[in-house]
């Protein structure tokens, strides 16, 4: 079994009669980008907040590093860094403040600057951090959760209110530091944006998870397909069943792809039989296609 | 811990209120000891100068305001999840900020004693001396220190009060209308109550009359309307501040954020 930095076992977690998390277990494997999605109100938030010590759950076992957690015990939060929802902001200071009150003693200026720098925030940093805009305050809150350099990094949503080119700084580097080797727990509803980071997916849906895989077997899992616009589609899909090709169910002509399909023999296939080909398009199942049927298919009952 | 006093104290250094206030503070003393200078008639001298030119009732209103602020602002802007998941206890980011609170006390105490005997030197050198007899056979000096005493012992029966409503409300606004109003509701109550303490003895352990450690501390007399002595009093402060302290605790250990 490979390294892991976060194991959450058994977790429950009520508030007043309302179970917000029934038996969740996960791990993190120590240096990996791990995405946590599944729909508003999920739980995912809680089990950050449940992670970070913030409440006291049923029961169940989180460890960090081998250190257990809970509201109290905090031991392991010294190798941690977090932004949960939305980050607080005391209005009388100024970005750079907030940095300078958060910061450890260990960590230097030159290390404040570096995350000042990298998140492209240098023009505003000494304004008071009351006037920045939703995105301005959101970077604020990634750079507080990463200026420790901490090896485990929390962070619920974080592409909220981020431009593009933001949101590119951000994965440069997420990708760079999960390469020095910090570990990332990373929710998110922007999924096209998630998948380009992730290594592993966490699934979670009414309080229960429900699927967990690297996001590799996922995509492998996910099924690539050749869609043909033709003259005539319905002699077309006839023709291709009869010669072998396995068809998806949608009203266009879609052939499911394996590895030994070849576009050339199909396209030849068609026009032997006199069928004119008008368009061709290859189709991936993205994250959200995957998620989406996932999502639908799940047999979560809400208790 | 003295990470997380250090901490508070840049937040709070950080505030212009803070400046703002100690400003106000000094300007307004100045002002009564003019005032007194000039017309000695409605404001006597000695009188002024032993309840420090009203700096006294003022540090009251700023401390109250500054406790509650402490607690609440953090659930107001959002910052107390950045506060309490880092390796801290719980119980050492509230005790930090009591500390602070603790520290911020003494010195408006200490800069309201130092600018009352600025301005006694400047203005008045020649009127009275420190050691001029004012009342209870105490001299000035003595009256106004042993005041200054009462007050802070009595103050911080309020402020644990006011730390502790800031935190069950987590807002600024109910914990400070409750402690403004609980101080002076004192001086509207007190008649009432020293007539309900005659009739029910053990009224008299009630915390608005530990309020009264300064008056008591100053006078000769005033033990028989509060019905108890100066150590019964002191203590019964000190005990009402640590069960509120000790409540608060536990409010905030329990507290979901
Ligand atoms: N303090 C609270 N008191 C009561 N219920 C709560 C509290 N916090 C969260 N919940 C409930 O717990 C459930 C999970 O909430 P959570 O915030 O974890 O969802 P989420 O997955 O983060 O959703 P989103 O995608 O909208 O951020 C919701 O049903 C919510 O109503
Ligand atoms: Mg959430």
């Amino acid at each position: 079994m490979a390294d892991t930095i976060l194991n959450v076992e058994h977790l429950n977690k009520n508030f007043g009669s309302k179970q917000v998390l029934k038996d969740v277990s996960f791990s993190v494997q120590t240096g990996h980008i791990v995405g946590l999605v599944g729909p508003n109100g999920a739980g995912k938030s809680t089990i950050m907040k449940a992670v970070l010590g913030l409440f006291n759950y049923a029961s169940g076992k989180i460890t960090i590093d081998g250190d257990s957690v809970s509201p109290t015990s905090h031991k392991a939060m010294d190798k941690v860094g977090a932004l949960i929802e939305y980050p607080g902001i005391y209005p009388f200071l100024s970005g750079m403040q907030h940095l300078k009150l958060f910061s450890k003693d260990a960590t230097s200026q030159d290390q404040i600057d570096d995350i000042v720098d990298k998140m492209k925030m240098t023009s505003y940093i000494n304004r008071k951090a009351k006037n920045y805009s939703l995105g301005m305050k959101q970077k604020l809150g990634i750079a507080l959760a990463l200026v420790n350099r901490p090896k485990f990094v929390i962070l619920d949503e974080p592409m909220n209110g981020l431009d593009p080119q933001a949101n590119k700084d951000l994965r440069t580097i997420i990708l760079e530091l999960a390469k020095q080797g910090t570990t990332f727990l990373i929710s998110s509803h922007i999924l096209s944006e998630l998948e380009k980071l992730i290594d592993d997916l966490v699934v979670i849906d009414k309080g229960q998870i429900v699927y967990t895989q690297s996001m590799a077997a996922l995509e492998s899992g996910g099924k690539k397909l050749l869609v043909v616009k033709t003259s005539d589609d319905a002699k077309a899909k006839d023709v291709l069943a009869q010669g072998g090709y396995q068809l998806d169910k949608a009203a266009e002509v879609s052939i499911v792809e394996k590895d030994d399909t070849k576009m050339a023999d199909v396209i030849k296939l068609l026009s032997d039989n006199g069928i004119d080909i008008e368009d061709v398009q290859h189709v991936h199942s993205d994250l959200e296609t995957s998620l989406l049927a996932l999502l639908r298919n799940d047999k979560v009952k809400e208790s | 811990m003295i990470t997380l006093v250090k901490q508070e104290m840049y937040k709070l250094g950080h505030k212009k209120s803070t400046w703002a206030v100690s400003v106000a503070l000094l300007v307004i003393m100045t002002i009564f000891a003019v005032l007194s200078k000039t017309h000695p008639k409605y404001w006597g001298q000695k009188d002024m100068f032993v309840t420090m030119y009203t700096g006294g009732s003022w540090v009251v209103l700023f401390l109250i305001a500054a406790c509650s602020s402490i607690i609440a602002m953090e659930f107001q802007y959002g910052t107390i999840k950045e506060l309490l998941y880092r390796k801290y206890y719980r119980g050492e980011i509230l005790v930090s900020k009591w500390i602070t609170m603790l520290i911020y006390s003494i010195y408006f105490y200490l800069i309201t004693f130092v600018y009352s005997l600025l301005l006694k030197v400047v203005l008045y050198n020649g009127s009275f001396k420190l050691s001029d007899t004012y009342a209870n056979n105490q001299s000035i000096i003595q009256s106004q220190f042993l005041s200054l005493i009462g007050q802070f012992v009595s103050v911080w029966l309020v402020l644990s009060l006011v730390l502790l409503l800031a935190n069950i409300f987590k807002s600024t606004a109910a914990a400070i209308s409750i402690g403004i109003i609980g101080y002076f509701a004192l001086s509207v109550v007190s008649g009432l109550m020293f007539v309900l303490m005659q009739k029910w003895n053990w009224l008299k352990w009630n915390p608005l009359n530990m309020m009264n450690l300064p008056a008591q501390l100053t006078s000769d007399t005033y033990h028989k309307m509060t019905l108890l002595s100066t150590p019964e009093m002191v203590c019964g402060s000190l005990v009402y501040t640590a069960i509120f302290m000790a409540i608060s605790y536990v409010v905030f250990k329990r507290r979901s954020v």
